[in-house]
């Protein structure tokens, strides 16, 4: 692909997203929607996984602290969006300087421990019911309505979700290619190294730990405005799997591998659980299939076979 | 109020019991092949229905229990060595690996037998309550399980302390170069030491579905109490799968019995806190 | 690192072009079939009630001949695998994809509130079964949402009555599941039983799927005269293990509020016969007509007694059927369509159900005993039969609607 041809495909792809929920009717549109909001989510366990190399295993707990928070202050305080919105995000970043201290471990130790964090979120969203209200959750979450922007239907606000999405897009992609990024990434190839070199690589994984859960607290406020409502499960144990499969299943790293990814699950669980009751089996198949031949997910995928071309072209 | 701490001590025991069989072999294939197996729950759900039906089939309790290990000796060796191997020492493939694994053995077992939960059928002699001095009543087969839970540990703990092989997967799990480098063939060590943990897997299943029964979603929820057993102890560490195995089983009962709302927090709180003090748990070690 | 920033937004909507290209194509013509979408858990935790729903909803509209007010009927199934967020999108797809005419679901307690949002949003009716949160017909109405199962509290009130009146007792402890419907079950008989004079000797709450029943059985206070039990899934067999194992049914007396189902009684055993097993709106050892008419039908095709969850998804499909006889197939017209349902009479096979003003049914609930009988086609089975009915029982008790609304939701 030419140089010449990037800006007008990315353009066209803008386009073509602009222009979706014209052509796909509303279900497609809210699904669509989802699929960035976890999209979403799953860039946010990326930034510790494809940059950092931490394997956390507990954003949904981000995800549905924020969600919560905007949620009980919506309904049950009637607080407006212009609070309610940046207070969630505000409840699941505090979260995240807490669950941050995970970085003093590495590896295995960090996913367990990050599991186990994952499940005291789960369990007082779930035992809680006073606060939370159990497992029916909070239900009856307005449509989002800040002053000048006020979202009416599931189509005005898939094009506030697709703006929000790719302003966190543009915000990553500066992040991940500044000093910042290329240090975490250094870390990731040898910590001791990076060490030696004089940077404070604790505070550094600290930071982006932080930072990743700051996202996927953005992720669960643009949730519980598109789900209206949210319950314990978004804090559940497969919500934090799934993020991590879908940025691996779309390729760590890179910034449009963790949406391809959120589309390939979220399509598969909307259309083959519709006709296969194994599909269970099927998602546990991808799993394997994608740590086994591709590791680099979707877009790895591409790129080899690009490469496989182009060598088979000018040879 | 005193028989009920009494009774709540024997409780937490039991199920100490039944997690450190599973904890055990999580924690010896993590020590000697760094290998995060998270297919250990699935493996003992699917130990835990291939013992049921043979229970049914020949009324033999102990055919049950050998035969749900055996089973799961075969399909591990197979995963093990067509799967995991690939993944080198990559946790996070290892990890994402074997979760896929245990989605397909969870889903298959739930088409084979079916979602409701059953229990593995005992023999007679191990049914019923049995009467204690001080007039306290308690089942019959949970004391026979602590019973079989000390006898699996103290011969775990005779084959790594005092036999060649398990001081060789010793020597394994602080340095593995020197392991190779004496000669000994680390390819088959590894081989028996994965087949003896999903032995441990398949044999917690049956035991276990005797009396927690067995249904879809069994093998998530025992995996993660295994994990904080694991974690609390220390991974790679025998004595502190033991140890941990006794702290959670005895806060599980009696955080249920005291803090019954809080009950999650009595389970995962304080292994969070620990953790934070010290990340590789109480016998873990720095590497 | 910059080429492939900016180069693969086109693959991301090329992904974004081949999910549209699946999509099946909307097909839907007026006058055609009437379509209804029911939302079953298939897979997931609750497959096995979510089997009797299927099976029992199937049952009726094969015997009705699929049709309805004169209009072929057809059954789109949609699985919400017990999860919420599934659910909505579910339910979003019957509603926008399929075009369907009313959905049929959940079933489970915590999809409740899920679909109901979509119902709300679209306009679509939904007929609630068999999830039974309170607050749907209490404090969270939606207008194009109507109940045909059962409220939780509704079926708790009679219970603490039961206890204290038929039964005598007057210190007990509640076994209780820790979730909403286990809540309003317990907190609802708790409610009525003090009200009575009863005393509570001790509430011991339980998540759902406690892997271990021991610490709760050991944590009963001695001088207890009765233990009053509501568990749900797969908890249901471990308390019964338990309670036996620990020679408890030497030392106290327990009684199922909610407890011992016919999809639960396969894993249990004779030691249960004799047993209080259920406070429920439905019996599968009732003896009435309707009731035999159906269970043989049910047992002759699926070999087995249908659950509370098949009976209600039968009845809803009765339900939704005299309603749509009712105003002749326009199904078209929703609001006409809701009134039917809120206005029609319905003979169930457990028993006369009419709707309130807040779209739950009024119905019996029965106390069940759990016997064995000689069944024409399963042989001996165990099943439950009633030894005492409450007629007419409304969500809101003995109390007045106002009063119970003001007095808000029972929590724990």
């Amino acid at each position: 692909m030419r140089n010449a041809l990037r800006v007008p495909l990315a353009l066209a792809a803008l386009a073509v997203a602009v222009l979706l929920p014209v052509a796909a009717g509303p279900f497609w549109t809210g699904l669509l929607t989802q699929m960035y909001v976890f999209g979403l989510l799953a860039l946010s366990v990326d930034l510790l996984l494809g940059h950092a190399g931490l394997f956390s295993l507990c954003h949904a707990s981000f995800f549905a602290v924020s969600a919560y928070t905007t949620a009980i202050l919506q309904v049950r305080h009637a607080v407006p969006t212009a609070l309610a919105a940046p207070a969630g995000l505000l409840a699941g970043t505090l979260l995240g300087l807490v669950f941050g201290f995970a970085v003093r471990t590495r590896g295995v130790y960090f996913i367990l421990i990050t599991i186990a964090f994952g499940y005291v979120v789960w369990g007082v969203a779930h035992r809680w019911s006073s606060f939370t209200g159990g497992d029916n959750g909070v239900t009856n979450v307005p449509f989002p309505d800040v002053g000048a922007v006020r979202v009416e239907s599931h189509t005005e606000y898939y094009y506030l979700v697709l703006a929000v999405v790719l302003l966190c897009a543009l915000g990553y992609r500066l992040l991940v290619a500044s000093p910042f990024g290329l240090t975490l990434r250094g870390i990731r190839a040898s910590e001791t190294r990076m060490r030696s070199l004089g940077y404070h690589s604790g505070l550094h994984l600290y930071a982006a730990f932080v930072v990743s859960a700051a996202l996927a607290s953005l992720a669960g406020v643009l949730y519980v405005y598109y789900n209206r409502f949210v319950n314990p499960v978004a804090a559940s144990f497969p919500i934090s799997v799934e993020a991590a499969l879908m940025a691996i299943i779309g390729g760590t790293g890179t910034i449009v591998g963790p949406f391809i990814g959120s589309m390939i699950i979220l399509w598969l669980r909307n259309w083959v659980s519709s006709f296969f009751e194994l599909y269970a089996s099927v998602m546990g198949l991808v799993f394997i299939a994608a740590v086994l031949w591709a590791p680099q997910g979707v877009v790895g995928l591409v790129g080899r076979l690009r490469a496989r071309l182009a060598g088979a072209g000018s040879g | 109020m005193t028989s009920s701490a009494i009774l709540q001590a024997i409780n937490g025991t039991s199920l100490a019991a039944l997690l450190f069989l599973l904890a055990s072999g999580f924690t010896l294939t993590f020590g000697l092949m760094r290998v995060v197996n998270m297919a250990h729950g699935a493996y003992y759900l699917l130990g835990g229905y291939i013992g049921l039906t043979i229970a049914e089939r020949t009324g033999s309790f102990a055919l049950a229990i050998v035969g749900g290990g055996a089973a799961v000796v075969a399909l591990g060796y197979l995963i093990d060595r067509f799967l995991i191997r690939h993944t080198g020492e990559n946790h996070l493939a290892q990890v994402l690996l074997t979760v896929g694994v245990a989605f397909v053995i969870g889903d298959v077992s739930l088409a084979i037998w079916g979602g409701d939960s059953l229990k593995v059928p005992t023999p007679v002699f191990l049914r019923g309550a049995m009467e204690l001095p001080g007039g306290l009543v308690y089942p019959r087969y949970r004391f026979v399980l602590i019973l079989f839970g000390v006898c699996v540990g103290a011969a775990l703990w005779l084959l790594y302390r005092k036999t060649q092989i398990g001081a060789v997967v010793r020597a394994g799990v602080d340095d593995r170069e020197q392991v190779s480098a004496t000669g000994i063939n680390v390819d088959r060590l590894f081989v028996l030491v994965s087949a003896l943990a999903s032995f441990l897997a398949g044999m917690a299943g049956v035991v276990g579905g005797a009396f927690l029964t067995l249904y879809p979603g069994a093998d998530w929820e025992i995996l993660v109490v295994a994990l904080v057993v694991v974690i609390v102890g220390g991974l790679g560490s025998l004595g502190g799968a033991m140890l941990g195995a006794l702290i959670v089983g005895l806060l599980d009962a009696y955080g249920r019995w005291l803090l019954p709302e809080f009950s999650y927090f009595v389970l995962f709180g304080p292994m969070a806190v620990l953790l934070l003090v010290r990340p590789r748990g109480i016998f873990g070690r720095e590497s | 690192m910059i080429r492939d920033a900016i180069r693969k937004p086109l693959r991301a909507a090329a992904v974004l072009l081949a999910v549209l290209g699946c999509a099946p194509a909307l097909v839907h013509a007026q006058g055609g079939p009437i379509k209804i979408g029911l939302l079953p858990p298939v897979t997931g935790p609750l497959a096995t009630p979510g089997r009797d729903m299927v099976d029992g909803f199937k049952l009726f509209w094969e015997q009705a001949g699929n049709k309805a007010g004169g209009r072929a009927v057809e059954i789109v199934l949609a699985d919400t695998t017990c999860n919420p967020d599934q659910a909505l999108t579910q339910a979003r797809r019957l509603a926008l994809q399929e075009k369907v005419h009313f959905m049929v679901g959940p079933l489970c307690g915590h999809e409740g509130p899920a679909v109901a949002q979509v119902s709300k949003e679209t306009g679509v009716p939904l007929v609630m079964d068999a999830a039974g949160a309170d607050t749907i017909t209490k404090w969270e109405r939606t207008p194009t949402v109507v109940r045909t199962a059962v409220s939780a509290s509704q079926i708790g009130h009679p219970w603490g009555e039961y206890l204290y009146k038929e039964l005598g007792l007057r210190n007990v402890t509640f076994i209780g599941q820790d979730y909403t419907w286990g809540h309003e079950v317990t907190l609802g008989a708790v409610r009525t039983y003090t009200e009575l004079g009863g005393k509570v000797a001790k509430i011991i709450w339980n998540p759902i799927g406690t892997r271990d029943y021991g610490p709760t059985i050991a944590a009963i206070p001695a001088g207890t005269d009765g233990v009053s039990a509501v568990v749900v899934g797969v908890d249901r067999a471990r308390l019964f293990e338990a309670w036996f194992n620990f020679g408890m049914d030497k030392k106290f007396k327990i009684y199922g509020g909610y407890w011992m189902h016919q999809d639960a009684l396969p894993q249990m055993d004779d030691r249960a016969i004799g047993l209080i097993g259920n406070s429920l709106h439905y019996a599968a050892g009732l003896d009435t007509p309707e009731n035999r008419a159906f269970t043989d039908a049910f047992a002759r095709k699926y070999k087995r007694l249908p659950s509370w969850f098949g009976e209600s998804a039968y009845t809803a499909a009765l339900w939704t059927k005299t309603a749509i006889d009712a105003i002749n197939g326009k199904v078209e017209d929703r609001a006409a369509f809701l009134k039917a349902m809120r206005t029609v009479q319905v003979k169930a096979p457990r028993g006369p159900v009419r709707m309130d003003e807040y779209d739950n049914p009024v119905q019996n609930v029965y106390i069940s005993r759990i016997q064995k009988i000689k069944h024409p086609v399963l042989g001996d089975v165990l099943t439950n039969v009633p030894v005492k009915t409450y007629e007419a029982v409304s969500q809101f008790w003995k109390w007045t609607p106002e009063e119970f609304l003001k007095r808000g939701p029972y929590k724990r």
